[in-house]
């Protein structure tokens, strides 16, 4: 049995019938990890040694027929970019390499209080900026379907520990795609949540009008459960909102539209016959598909490089070597930040923070930000309008399956088109999962995506489930099982 | 609408010293990056409205009253210099 490879339930049933102890996974996600971390580099730090004193507490917990929840004892990986308490948040750069969080995130004491105890910290594009992980200034994260491929970004890391199973789930922040993404380039699930449902407290921000903490997980009733541990209102995050949920159908009356223009010129053959696959396979299930328009989808990647970096360089600010970070010397105090920032940020971290800066700047804040902020809310009553018609929208995750490294570097515009599929939902706040399907022809995982109306998330994830069901495709990567 | 970008004064504002080489890079970059969302310049979107909540909510704002979080020195704990219970920098002015 690869303990790996089983769900939360079935370990958590394994748990309850004493078949199995949180002590003995723990155990097997940490081997995984030191088979694997050499060759994919997915975790900026193990907690080894601490995760298995506290996964004992777990193991005594279910002797005694106690456990703290369903999730107890499971095994949990943390983007580098939620803060910790008395562990280092790097956010994957250089900027914070030697920060340590003085508090825990509002999703970190949800997991806690429920008896997650943390494997690690994993890898991530420096402060989510990228898609692929070679923006992170610690080196990049390798896909362990094949280590020639990036994982996808920015919560590479995140994706590749669940692949690879030195991790049962994980969780991941997603602004443009961050979450679902690397999540389809690496063959598992990722959920991105309604835009508020799930608390940003303790996120180290990089655009607050939409970054979303999500799983990323093996498959989708694992992401049910994990967010079902981490969503909430939270008076500690002033956009989270308070719970109200929608339901709409998840059975054979739930009608299905295909955006028509993510199925056109810029997206692969093999990425368009994994959306026909499942659309197939629905229609046989009873559901009725139909084709649907959204042509502002095709404004999203504009509108997203507008808002996404004037927001990051409002929040990118703080960096100035006087409360937390690194400090370059300077005679003034104004020379000091200059250089520190220099120093401490990447390449594409200090484009996009230039990039707002100029958005932003007076003159041009109309004419950029504010457009973009108006063509946003155009974006998001379009897809109001759709979801009239239909209940759920599917289109692939990602225009290709993972690149090779280096492929996307040298055009920003060729990187930021991989989050072509992704970045609508985030522009209208609106729950999107990544479902894997299948392989293609170099054996890279491919996969769709699902989005649904706000906060009607819980639908989505069960509607999720019969599309997993129906496509039947659960391999995971051979990288461990070629190695023990 | 799109103008060439002065990179020099976008990094002042921004406080992130460039060399010659990173304007030379950085401005080829943006530009590329202006050609493309040039494209919403041309959208007829003035009666559109701003939401600065995606989902048009209110921000849920807190009670006005204070609570335990983080002592002083917790708070101070990742600061490259401080001195009792400051943070130091170096002088405004030259």
């Amino acid at each position: 049995m690869n303990i790996a490879n089983l769900s939360i339930s079935e370990i958590s049933n394994l748990y309850k019938n004493k078949e199995l102890k949180p002590s003995e996974v723990y155990k097997e996600v940490f081997t995984n990890a030191s088979l694997s971390e050499s060759i994919i580099h997915a975790h900026l730090k193990l907690f080894q040694d601490e995760a298995t004193e506290a996964s004992k507490l777990s193991d005594e917990r279910y002797a005694k027929g106690n456990p703290l929840s369903d999730i107890d004892g499971i095994p949990i990986a943390i983007k580098d970019n939620i803060n910790l308490k008395n562990h280092e948040t790097t956010c994957s750069s250089k900027m914070l390499s030697n920060y340590v969080s003085p508090y825990d995130a509002t999703v970190i004491t949800k997991l806690r209080n429920n008896g997650v105890v943390f494997t690690g910290k994993t890898n991530l594009d420096e402060f989510a900026m990228g898609s692929s992980t070679e923006n992170s200034a610690f080196g990049p994260t390798k896909n362990p379907w094949n280590p020639e491929h990036v994982p996808g970004g920015s919560s590479g890391g995140s994706a590749a520990v669940v692949s690879v199973g030195s991790a049962i789930a994980s969780l991941g922040s997603d602004t443009g795609g961050s979450i679902r993404q690397p999540a389809s380039f690496c063959g598992v699930v990722g959920f991105k949540p309604t835009y508020g449902t799930v608390s940003r407290y303790g996120l180290v921000a990089f655009a607050s009008s939409l970054d979303q903490i999500g799983p990323i997980t093996n498959s989708v009733e694992d992401a049910k459960i994990l967010y079902n541990s981490i969503k909430g209102h939270d008076p500690l995050d002033a956009t989270s909102i308070k719970e109200s949920t929608v339901e709409i159908p998840t059975d054979k009356n739930a009608k299905i539209g295909v955006i028509k223009e993510l199925m056109e010129e810029g997206i692969s053959d093999e990425s368009k016959k994994e959306v026909e696959k499942t659309i197939k396979l629905l229609e046989e299930n009873g559901n009725k598909v139909v084709e649907v328009s959204l042509p502002l989808t095709k404004m999203a990647l504009s509108i997203y490089y507008l808002i996404a970096p004037a927001e990051c360089s409002a929040n990118l600010s703080r960096f100035d070597g006087v409360r937390y970070g690194i400090r370059e010397a300077g005679a003034t105090s104004y020379e000091m930040m200059e250089n520190t920032r220099a120093e401490g940020f990447g390449e594409e971290v200090k484009k996009r923070i230039l990039l707002g800066t100029y958005a932003l700047s007076a003159g041009y804040y109309d004419a950029y930000y504010g457009q973009a902020l108006k063509a946003r809310s155009a974006i998001t009553k379009d897809f109001e309008n759709i979801f009239k018609e239909v209940d759920y929208l599917i289109s692939p995750t990602t225009p290709t399956p993972a690149f090779k490294f280096g492929e996307k570097t040298e055009n920003p515009l060729e990187m930021y088109m991989s989050d072509l599929c992704t970045i609508p939902a985030n522009l209208a706040g609106i729950p999107a999962i990544s479902i894997p399907t299948g392989l293609s022809k170099e054996d890279m995982p491919l996969s769709i995506q699902l989005m649904s109306p706000a906060r009607t998330d819980s639908s989505l994830l069960e509607f999720s489930e019969t599309i997993e069901k129906l496509l039947g495709f659960n391999q995971r990567t051979l990288l461990l099982e070629d190695m023990k | 609408m799109k103008k060439d970008i002065d990179i020099k004064s976008v990094a002042k504002l921004a406080a992130i010293k460039l060399t010659d080489a990173d304007e030379k890079k950085f401005e080829k970059d943006l530009n590329i990056i202006l050609e493309h969302v040039d494209a919403l310049s041309k959208m007829n979107i003035e009666d559109e409205e701003i939401n600065i909540h995606p989902l048009g909510e209110k921000l849920n704002l807190r009670e006005d009253v204070s609570s335990e979080f983080l002592t002083h020195d917790e708070a101070m704990s990742n600061s490259p210099e401080t001195e009792d219970g400051h943070f130091v920098v170096p002088p405004s002015l030259d």
